[in-house]
């Protein structure tokens, strides 16, 4: 150690006796520079960019342009899923006939299993050219079936093979199905019933059904198709098939399943959700745009014209202690309740927060040096607000903004909550979470409908408030730096 | 100061009054359907003599009138459809203290809680990426929510009823707990997000250079500096605990003030509504005052009266 420290001492003496012995010469050194303006013009100049530098502040940051892009890709979705092949109505009921299992709160599932046939049931089939559906796409192996299998009309006999008291099993033109037996097909009977086979006749035109089951709910069979694979199928004559394994009847978009489950009316709810999104993410923009712009400019004339601020301040007194549910109720009453009434309703009642927000920050740097420099300079109030008093809150206001959009998503859930909000059959998030909200409780099995909208609004509000602050720190001209 | 505080009381009584004739106002426009349970199967005469017996046939000038004389007795009215009969003031003192108590201890524990994490975040990394974690999650699962969650899990874990249990200690937990939740995140946020601000300002640099500790600088510099835009939401947040909270109460059956005026509201109770809104007015303004006073205690650059020079 010691001798690289005596090395080092040495170099460094050696250097600076050589700089001292060194002989100078004083025109070397000093010259005079020539006057040249463009020159000295130039010495203000600097590149230096606000929002640029924000910018490219914001894109440092991984996480908050990674949420930006989920938040864009969310957005971009909402709108892009209704035309996506194979997508339930958002308020169709998905009340498919022709089936003893309801789609009423289904679980979610990736494939639409509606129900199952016994091996050897009977079922009438039928190719319908696939363009004849109102949905498009069904795959070439399958045939759409039918319970019913024929109608028998009225002078026609047919041949009762079992006695039922709800139903007959018959056989009519060579096929054996099931026939109604009550008040309203009045069929013909024999002294003794019991005794099979014998032939009937009904008053009315009946239909032949391929199971007892048909029967019990005939109005689900009196149109729509389900569809089964055609290997699942043995297809004889005149329209009549015969599964020849367990076959599985789906419905219409055949593989598509209702990936979030549905609700209680059996609407889908991965439509929902997405259809729900849309709206409520327009009412937060909406009000966000309106809360902000109308709030800011209350909000600095309120902070910064002294003369206003006793008006200002009695006006927000007054209008912010009406009770907001009055309001309400008033304005459902007057408008039809709607989205753009919900829209106009929360704009009228949430500006004065974001108003009195901008106004204290105001007051805390409104006496500041450089604003009272600025004044001692004879610059307008207007200049003052615009370029001295609103860049210092961008970052704040951005923030603030950032909460505005989930917060009024977070509104719409309370007014639906105290029963003011959005129609019911129009899916937001609001609506979809008070429903789920509802069976949180008392139906532990359907938690799933609280989920998924659930999880939506947080991804949307944890973006907004990671690309907000993130946004809110890279506007702070102080950290361009 | 004085001056402009008294002069700021005068106006109030006179806001109230405005504020009172609004809502007066506002009532009388409400569909008269709300005013039965039975509309439809009541004849126009019914409907017309119950309406004179609830005084609301009279030209609206003289029910306001006959209002503010009653108001001017400290007669707040009996309720019309709430608890029929009896008292307004009654009900309201009944409930008021319930709601008022839980809301200060939960306001109590979210300034001790949120501000030392707000300060901690704006400090240490490790503290700001748990306290973000946290504030995200409060701000991103709507409050209904994780309301439901803390109720059904909460009252397993501790082994409570789900209801509310005044005389047992353990049953305040969970709703005092929930409800401070959200403030907590809150003033975290907030003091974090101002602290942040304040930490590039030169007088830091300059007690930097002093060679002051990072301790001291933050204490005693930058915290009281960023404390002075949350002074002015303080006295009204502690004001208005007495309002109680609408979602917790409801689930967990408290008998407090949350959720009364929307019920009264949407039952068209009158003399109630006129009664807490008129409370509620009182409540802002008063806390919209102290709020402006307070600030100007804390920051004295901050002035509200009139100032040579100034626009």
């Amino acid at each position: 150690m010691h001798t690289i420290e005596d090395i080092k001492s040495k170099k460094l003496e050696k250097g600076i006796h050589e700089a001292l012995n060194t002989p100078e010469n004083e025109d070397e050194l000093f010259t005079f520079a020539d006057y040249d303006p463009s020159s000295a013009e130039k010495t203000g100049y600097s590149n230096y960019s606000y929002w640029g530098c924000t910018l490219r502040a914001f894109f440092k940051r991984k996480t908050a342009v990674f949420l930006l892009f989920v938040l864009l890709f969310l957005v971009a979705f909402t709108f892009i899923q209704p035309y996506l092949p194979g997508q339930y109505g958002d308020v169709t009921i998905n009340d498919y006939p022709m089936s003893d299992k309801f789609v009423y709160n289904n679980q979610p599932s990736l494939h639409n299993i509606y129900s199952t046939v016994p091996e050897g049931t009977a079922l009438s089939y039928s190719e319908i050219p696939v363009n004849d559906k109102k949905w498009p796409g069904v795959p070439d192996e399958w045939y759409a079936v039918s319970g019913k299998l024929a109608t028998i009309r009225r002078p026609d006999r047919f041949t009762v093979l079992e006695y039922g008291e709800e139903w007959c099993k018959a056989e009519y033109k060579g096929v054996t199905g099931y026939v109604k037996n009550n008040f309203e097909t009045k069929l013909k009977l024999p002294d003794d019933p019991t005794k099979t086979p014998y032939e009937s006749r009904s008053n009315y035109t009946i239909t032949l059904y391929a199971t007892p089951e048909d029967i019990v709910n005939p109005d689900a069979n009196a149109d729509g198709w389900l569809y089964a694979k055609k290997e699942t199928l043995d297809v004889g004559e005149e329209g009549i098939a015969v599964t020849n394994q367990e076959t599985e009847l789906y419905t219409y978009p055949s593989t598509y399943g209702f990936l979030f489950g549905t609700n209680d009316r059996g609407q889908d709810l991965w439509s929902r959700v997405w259809s729900g999104t849309r709206t409520s993410l327009y009412i937060g923009f909406m009000v966000a745009i309106v809360e902000a712009f109308v709030g800011i400019m209350v909000g600095i004339l309120w902070g910064y014209v002294r003369k206003l601020d006793r008006i200002l301040t009695e006006l927000y007194n007054v209008l912010d202690n009406i009770p907001t549910t009055i309001v309400l109720i008033l304005i459902a009453y007057v408008m039809s309740p709607s989205v753009n009434t919900i829209i106009f309703a929360m704009c009228l009642t949430r500006w004065m927060g974001m108003a009195r927000f901008i106004r204290n920050q105001i007051i805390i740097i409104r006496d500041r040096d450089y604003n009272v420099a600025s004044r001692c300079l004879g610059v307008s109030s207007g200049q003052i607000m615009l370029k001295n008093l609103l860049p210092y809150l961008v970052s704040v206001i951005m923030l603030r903004m950032a909460l505005a959009i989930p917060g009024a998503i977070g509104n719409e859930v309370f007014i639906t909550y105290i029963g003011l909000g959005i129609p019911v059959n129009t899916p937001s998030l609001g609506n979809l979470i008070n429903e789920g909200r509802a069976l949180f409780v008392t139906a532990p099995s359907l938690r799933y409908q609280l989920l998924f909208p659930t999880i939506v609004l947080s991804i949307i509000t944890i973006s907004f408030y990671i690309i907000g602050n993130t946004f809110a720190d890279a506007a702070d001209p102080r950290n361009h730096l | 100061m004085l001056k402009y505080s008294i002069k700021r009381l005068l106006s109030a009584i006179f806001t109230l009054a405005i504020i009172l004739t609004i809502v007066f106002f506002l009532l009388r426009q409400m569909p008269i359907e709300g005013y039965f349970d039975n509309f439809d199967k009541m004849s126009e005469a019914t409907i017309n003599a119950q309406l004179r017996e609830m005084g609301l046939l009279d030209p609206f000038h003289i029910q306001l009138k006959n209002f503010f004389v009653d108001l001017l007795h400290g007669d707040l009215g009996t309720s019309a459809k709430y608890l029929k009969g009896e008292d307004v003031l009654t009900i309201i003192l009944n409930k008021a203290p319930l709601s008022l108590k839980m809301g200060l201890i939960s306001m109590g524990i979210s300034l001790l809680v949120g501000i030392p994490l707000g300060g901690a975040m704006a400090r240490s990394k490790i503290w700001d990426r748990f306290g973000t974690v946290f504030i995200v999650f409060i701000n991103a699962v709507p409050a209904a929510i994780y309301y439901i969650f803390i109720q059904i899990y909460g009252t397993t874990l501790l082994g409570i009823n789900m209801k509310f249990d005044q005389t047992n200690w353990v049953s305040w937990i969970l709703p005092v707990l929930s409800m401070a939740l959200g403030n907590i995140a809150y003033y975290a946020m907030w003091l974090r997000r101002y602290m942040v601000d304040e930490m590039t300002r030169d007088y830091v640099k300059l007690a930097r250079a002093k060679g002051a500790s990072t301790k001291r600088i933050t204490m005693r510099h930058v915290f009281r500096n960023s404390f002075v835009p949350m002074i002015q939401y303080l006295p009204s947040s502690i004001l208005y605990t007495v309002c109680g909270s609408l979602y917790i109460e409801s689930l967990y059956g408290i008998p407090g003030m949350g959720g009364l005026l929307v019920e009264v509201i949407n039952r068209q109770d009158n003399p109630m509504v006129q009664a807490l809104v008129m409370i509620y007015s009182c409540i802002g303004i008063v806390g919209l005052l102290i709020g402006d006073l307070m600030m100007g205690v804390v920051d004295p650059r901050i002035s509200f009266s009139k100032k040579e020079g100034s626009r």
